[in-house]
This record gives structure tokens, sequence and C-alpha cells, in this order.
């Protein structure tokens, strides 16, 4: 086994030479296949009436309307009138939010139930495998997805794991009910690459074969990317999977989200982007972005954080509760930051981790409002997936992705109510059968009973 | 007679350093009553609970005015490795296992009270911990109680309860009920004063050594409950007859499924330890979790602890959060306190702490504002009476990094 990892590797550093193979002009990456097929119906016109309304654009209504007409916002205003075909959803009371968005999902590719046969986000055989596609590990039953509806998650971004200094492409999904994940991409956002820092490529390898330190992760970034510019700048070399990927960041196609703990690191993948003459998006996981908020903020450089969780490893040790508030003020406030889960259990109330964020935050004497601080749920991370066009924020023009709280969500006792995706009713607190049960949760408690 | 001097010697000291504490005005619940007292003041003596009544009208060495804030008292993880780990991924960091042992493994000694995970879990609402062995076999050994103070002598409660999974090392669980019934047959034959034993010691055909049959035969004798993790509906059933033909106690650790069978433990008096917070199907075992777990169980009159997650010690406090979800999903909030307080330290006998009763050490915690909301902080903690230190690793490099403009 350990042979067959090491000839693979050889292979793809032989075929990653800049030799010229054929005098035919390469056929690149076609842009018409793979695409979405998700298409929403119609929803009409629909008037959520009444809420209180953080929008995510940095504004707050204590009572304003929602109008949505086919499936797309058309106005926020504090007060609308609806015409006779109107849907009307009463919201007064309540709270109303964008539909969340995390940056930072293994749901589909490391699914609940937990089983062998659906591990399927390392493809850890290399260590680097940028040809892999996350989108075409998803099990689009997975458990995790309608538990993560209720708890208002509209749009998630799935990363294959961090197994690889170069991991795989990742897919932004809607989180709708298909039976196909091309029925889920979200409609023409852009692919992302998912690369790792830090202990886990060095620890996942290592023993006998590159890297085994992070000197030798390094080297190895360097080392592909090299490949990548000859590739990009040779139109006769042989398609590659591999280099379409990384070529893909070089012409700015597809974002880098980048797992790195440490602030360090941080720093040293900021230079190799300038030797390579690309752009980092996103840090994620990054426990010690409080460290070099400023060179973030500086480099346009999103973090993407947990509110708390640490110790796990050594690169986790540093961890602050203020790091999310940090980030969030660096430079005047001009800093990005995102709560993000990697857990499908913390993906099921991002915004109890936004509320702890922002708590820290508020206790280490920034002033960080609610209507900022849902930013790092909704406009941030819609804006470091490249989707910040069309969600993130309620205003006319966007998808009509919400959420109607029946409380204060950044509370513990808060729980949706209502979830809205493209103007649709996905979750619907009232309705016993909602959110629609996986095909895997039909009848698996009894033959009567579905998995609640 | 040297034993009636340092008694003398202790009392006198006590007598001439008597140390009061008055907090006024606060909203307090005890643990013993449904209700929170609005306006009450706390009186303590010598870190110990001395009155708690309105208007207490004595004089104090210090008096704190809480103005109406919530004082609980502090709260006991029932499950947790903490001061056993420091780093999960670094096994020289671990002392929470032990492949020499088994059920006789205490982690007793084991515990480092200058661990970064104790100030920072005390600040998060711990005022002390079952800390508990961890291993992939049948029994992982033995659990205690340990004070969160920091303190060189943090030990509470030696040897508490012994820990079990059926769950484990890929084995059917059947088989593993089986080689405990069998395990249970040898410790009960086993008397370590024999001749035979003491002559040659166990036959070497025995896979475990005395250490480990003298700590089952502690559950045999009904001195400690057993702690099985469990999840699956039917083998919680299985457990609970099991048990019943041991005439042990039985305290079950998981039970992701305990609602489907909430009745049956409730019959059996059952305490279970939940993890509000873990409402995932991870396996086959665990395909009925959902967030009403602990309402329903508790409805039905089963006696609930609620931790966090066996393996996020590190943040062990979050039982808050997860009790408050209980609640969200219909858990009373004075039974949500209750799992993180009161009923852990009754199943497991841990003296003099779990309430505010008078009598009990004051170890107290005045928070900003509901403990259970995930924007609340423990303002100031208290154990015996101290005033414990805010400072934490983390809070330091905070400090270190943070830039008010």
């Amino acid at each position: 086994m350990r042979n067959l990892i090491i000839i693979s590797f050889l292979t793809f550093l032989i075929s990653c030479s800049s030799e010229v193979f054929d005098n035919q002009e390469r056929e690149d990456e076609r842009d018409d296949i793979y695409l979405s097929t998700y298409k929403p119906s119609s929803s009409g016109d629909v008037l959520v009436k009444g809420g209180r309304i953080l929008t995510g654009t940095g504004e707050e209504f204590l009572s304003a309307d929602i109008l949505i007409k086919n499936n797309v916002i058309e106005e926020v205003a504090e007060l609308i009138e609806p015409s006779s075909n109107t849907k009307i959803i009463n919201a007064e009371g309540k709270w109303v939010t964008p539909g969340i968005i995390d940056i930072h999902s293994h749901m589909g590719v490391y699914a609940a139930p937990s089983l062998r046969s659906n591990s399927d986000g390392n493809e850890a055989t290399s260590p680097v495998t940028p040809h892999v596609w996350a989108e075409h590990s998803v099990w689009t039953q997975d458990t995790q997805m309608p538990l993560a509806l209720r708890g208002g998650i509209t749009t998630f971004h799935v990363l294959p794991g961090s197994a690889n200094l170069f991991g795989g492409r990742g897919v932004t999904l809607k989180n709708v009910w298909s039976k196909t994940v091309q029925g889920m991409k979200f409609p023409k956002a852009p692919y992302t690459l998912k690369m790792a820092c830090g202990e886990n490529p060095k620890r996942v390898y290592g023993s006998n074969q590159e890297p085994s330190t992070r000197m030798g992760n390094v080297a190895g970034y360097r080392a592909a990317w090299i490949k990548a510019k000859e590739y990009k700048d040779n139109k006769n070399a042989k398609r590659d999977l591999k280099l379409d990927t990384l070529k893909g960041v070089l012409d700015g196609e597809i974002l880098i989200q980048n797992h790195c703990y440490r602030g360090e690191e941080m720093a040293v993948m900021i230079d190799i982007s300038k030797e390579f003459d690309y752009k980092i998006t996103t840090f994620h996981h990054a426990i010690e972005a409080y460290k070099v908020a400023d060179l973030l903020a500086e480099n346009g450089i999103c973090a993407a954080m947990w509110a708390d969780w640490w110790g796990f490893k050594h690169e986790a040790f540093d961890m602050v509760w203020e790091n999310v508030a940090i980030v969030d003020q660096a430079k005047g406030g001009s800093g990005c930051a995102i709560v993000h889960s990697d857990s499908g259990v913390g993906i099921q109330r991002l915004n109890q981790e936004a509320a702890k964020a922002m708590a820290a935050g508020i206790r280490a004497g920034f002033e960080i409002p609610r209507k900022r601080a849902i930013q790092w749920i909704t406009k941030n991370p819609a804006k470091a997936l490249g989707i910040d066009d069309r969600v993130g924020t309620l205003e006319k023009g966007k998808m009509a992705d919400l959420v109607i709280w029946d409380s204060d969500p950044f509370s513990v006792y808060a729980k949706t109510e209502i979830v809205l995706i493209d103007g649709l009713i996905k979750y619907d607190h009232s309705d016993p059968d909602s959110p629609k049960p996986t095909d895997f949760e039909l009848g698996i408690i009894s033959p009567n009973e579905n998995r609640l | 007679m040297k034993i009636v001097y340092i008694f003398l010697a202790v009392t006198l000291t006590n007598f001439l350093y008597t140390e009061s504490l008055l907090f006024k005005n606060a909203s307090v619940y005890t643990g013993t009553s449904k209700e929170i007292f609005e306006d009450y003041d706390i009186y303590v003596v010598n870190g110990k609970i001395s009155d708690i009544s309105q208007d207490i009208d004595l004089s104090a060495d210090k008096i704190i005015n809480v103005e109406g804030k919530i004082i609980t008292a502090g709260f006991i993880s029932p499950f947790s490795h903490l001061g056993l780990i420091e780093i999960n991924m670094l096994a020289e960091t671990r002392d929470d296992s032990s492949s020499i042992y088994s059920a006789g493994f205490s982690i007793s000694q084991a515990f480092n009270p200058s661990s970064t995970l104790i100030p920072y879990n005390l600040n998060g609402g711990l005022t002390s911990a079952i800390s508990t062995p961890s291993g992939s076999r049948l029994f992982s050994g033995l659990g205690s109680a340990f004070s969160l103070s920091g303190d060189s002598d943090s030990l509470l409660l030696k040897d508490l309860a012994l820990y079990a999974s059926i769950e484990a090392e890929g084995e059917s669980k059947a088989a593993n009920i089986l080689l405990m019934e069998d395990t249970f047959d040898l410790a009960r034959a086993f008397d370590k004063d024999s001749r035979e034993i003491q002559e040659y010691g166990l036959p070497d055909s025995v896979k475990y050594s005395m250490r480990d049959l003298a700590a089952i035969k502690r559950v045999l004798n009904k001195e400690i409950p057993l702690v099985v993790s469990i999840n699956r509906a039917s083998d919680i059933i299985n457990m609970i007859k099991f048990v019943k033909s041991q005439n042990i106690k039985l305290v079950i650790m998981g039970a992701s499924e305990g609602w489907m069978v909430a009745k049956q433990l409730a019959e059996s008096k059952i305490p279970v330890i939940l993890e509000p917070i873990n409402n995932l199907p991870t396996s086959f075992d665990r395909l009925g979790s959902r967030l009403e777990n602990a309402a329903l169980l508790h409805k039905a009159g089963v006696k609930i602890l609620i931790s966090y997650d066996e393996w996020e010690t590190h943040n062990a406090y979050l039982s808050r959060q997860g009790a408050g979800i209980a609640v969200s999903y219909g858990l009373p909030w004075h039974e949500a306190i209750n799992a993180l307080s009161k009923n852990v330290s009754d199943t497991f006998n841990i003296p003099n702490r779990g309430s505010l009763t008078i009598g009990h050490e004051a170890d107290l915690i005045v928070w900003d504002a509901d403990p259970l909301e995930v924007t609340s902080f423990a303002e100031q903690i208290y154990i015996s009476g101290k005033l414990m230190s805010p400072n934490t690793r983390s809070l330091m490099l905070r400090d270190r990094y943070l830039k008010r403009d």
C-alpha cells in the first residue's frame, strides 16, 4: 500500500513536468458541464410582515416588512402594502435574519451516521490532490442537512478534509433536499480549493514521504505552484486535472480556502501567495488569527473561526474567546471575521456560536451590536465564497433566503420558526413533517416511524 | 495525646480566624427548591454556608452587594477528563488511560491541579468535576471527584464509580455483557485474604489483576455505581435486566435513545448522564438521537445529569450551553440547573456540594445573567468561600494581543 502511494506520487511529479507531450493545443476544462441544475419553483409574492430585522448589511429595523417577488427580495421597508394575491407570513414579535451560511462544512462527505463506507472527505493517498472535487463525494441523504436547515442554514460550503497540502475542490450548496448533488449546487458559485497548513498533512504523511515537517509542507506548496505556472503558460502541455485546478486559482477563478491555525503559518502562506501571484480568500480554523489580525486586514483575507473550540491538538492550544472580535475590529473595523462550524453539531446553532463570540468581544471592551455580529454568519461568509452578489444580506435583488426566529437569535433559547430558501418555505416549526426527512431516515426507527 | 493537641490547635485556629462573607440582594437559586428567591442574602462563615434568608443583619468581614444578580451553586462536571489531558492528540500529555490495569485503574493520582484546563473551566462555571478514565476496553477504571480550586489537595472523593463501555472493542455488545457477567462471577469468587491467593496469587489464566477484581467487588457490594456508556434502546433494556440480576447500582452514560425506554429507566431508578448538544445520529446505535431527549426523560421521572462531550474536555463547562438547549426543547430551567449540580452530587454521593444548603461548602457563583445563556459569564466564583482568580492562560494571551484603539 505504502509503495502504491509513493508510485502514484512519483507518477504525479512526472506528469507535472513541463515536457511538451504533443503539438496539439490543449483542450482546457469545459465550463458547460457539472453545472447546477437547482431551480426553485416560483414563490409568487410573499410578504414577511412586522419582524425585527437584522438585514446583514449592518442595519437593523425594529419592525419592518420584506416583500419577495418570484424568489427574489423586492423590498425591505417599514410598511409594505400587500396586493390581493400576496402570501403573508406574520413575523410580528419575531426576529428575521438572512439565511445562515456555513463556510466550512463536511456534510455529505463526512455524513451521519459516520461509517467507513461513507467516509469520503480525505483523498489521503497523496499530499497533492487538487484534482479531486468534494461534490463527487457528497451523499445528498446525509441526516445532518435537515438538522442544519432547522438551525437556519440555507447555504453551506463543503470542503475536502485537511489531510493533504492541496485537498481538492470545495463546492457551495443550497440546503435543499435533492436526489442529485447538481440539484443542490449553488448556481454559478465559484469553485474553491482547499489547502491545509500545519500538523495534519505532516502527520498523515511523513513516515517515509514528504511532508514530515512544516518546512516540508511549504516546499510541497511551492513545488506544485511552479508546475501550475508552467502549465498556465504552456498551452501545449497535456491536460492535467490537478493543474487545471491550480491554474484556476492563478487565473483568479478558484478561491483559496486555507485550513491554517497558527499566526506564523498564515504569514508564510501570504508570502507564498505573493511569490506565485494568487489570492488567499480565507484562513479556516484560524485559532491564532488574533495574533495577525492587522496582517489579515491589510491583505484583505477573511478568517473563519470557532467561538471557543480548542486543545484537541497543539496548534489549537492558544485559543482566546475574543478571536472573532479582534479580527472583526482590526484596522478600524475593516477585518473580515467569519464564524464557521466544521461540525454537524455546531452547524445547527451557528447563531449561538456567533453570540458567544459577540459577548466575549463586548466583554473585552469592543462595541459589537447584533447587527454587526450577524454578518459573521451571513454577509462575510457569502463574500468569502464569492456569492455575496446573491446571498448574505436582505436587500433588493438578493435571493430570498431568510430565517424567522421565535426570539433573539443571540440567545441559547432561540429557535427557528420558518426558514425560506428562494422564497419557499423549507422548514416550518408548526409542520410535523418538516423538515423533509432524508431517504435514509424514512422508516429507520420502525416501519412506520421516520427519524426525527 | 498528640492527636488531642492537634485537634485543639485546629479548633483554636478556626476560632481565632473566623472569616465571614455576606452576599446581599441576590437572586438565589438553591437547588433544593424550584424557586428563585429574589432579594435574598447568603451568609458564609469559614467557607461554609451559614444562612440563606432575607435581610440578614449580621456583621461580616466582607459584604458583597450583588444587586439582584443570580447566585447558584458551582456546577459539577459529571463526566470529563479534566486534569488528565492537556492536548488530546498528544499521548505524552495524557494520563487518562492504562493498558496495565482495567477496572482497578484509579485516576485519583493522575489528576494535575495545575492543568491549564482547570482555571479555564473554573471560569466557565465549574467548581468541581468528576474525572473519568478512558479506554477502549470493557472496563476503563475508577473515576474521582475533584475541586477545580487548583490547590494541591483537590481530591474530593476518591474512586467514586467504575466506568465501562459495552460499545467498546468492536465486539458484540451481547458478548461484552456476557464478559461482564463472567468477570463479576470471578470477582465474587475472589477473596484476597484467602490462603491460596495469599500464597500463590491469581492463576495465570485470569486476565485481571487483584486490583481490578477489588474494584469490581466494590460495585458488587453496592459501595459504588457502575457507569456504562450505552446508547441504543435495546442495549439499555438489556443492561437494565443485567444489573437487576446482579443487584448492583447503574448509571448510564450517553443514552441517546433513552427517551424510547424512559419508562423502564424511571421504574429502575437509573440516573443518566446526557450530552444534550450531541443530537446527531452518528452511529446506528444512535439513530433515535434527538434534542427532546432530556425533557422526555425528565418528564418520565428519570434523574438526569448534563455533560458536554466526552472528547471535548477542554470545554467541559459548555455543559451549560447543552443545558440551555435542553431547556429550549422542553426541560424545566430549574431541572437543567440541577442536572449541572445537585443531581451530580446526589448520584455520586459527593458530600456538601451541589446545592446552596446550610452547612455546605460555599462553592458558589455570581452570574452576570442567566447561567444557561451563551452570552452570560461567571462574574465571581467562590470555592469554600474563597474568591477565585479570573485569570487563565487564554486571558493572558488575549491581553498580550488586544489593542483597544
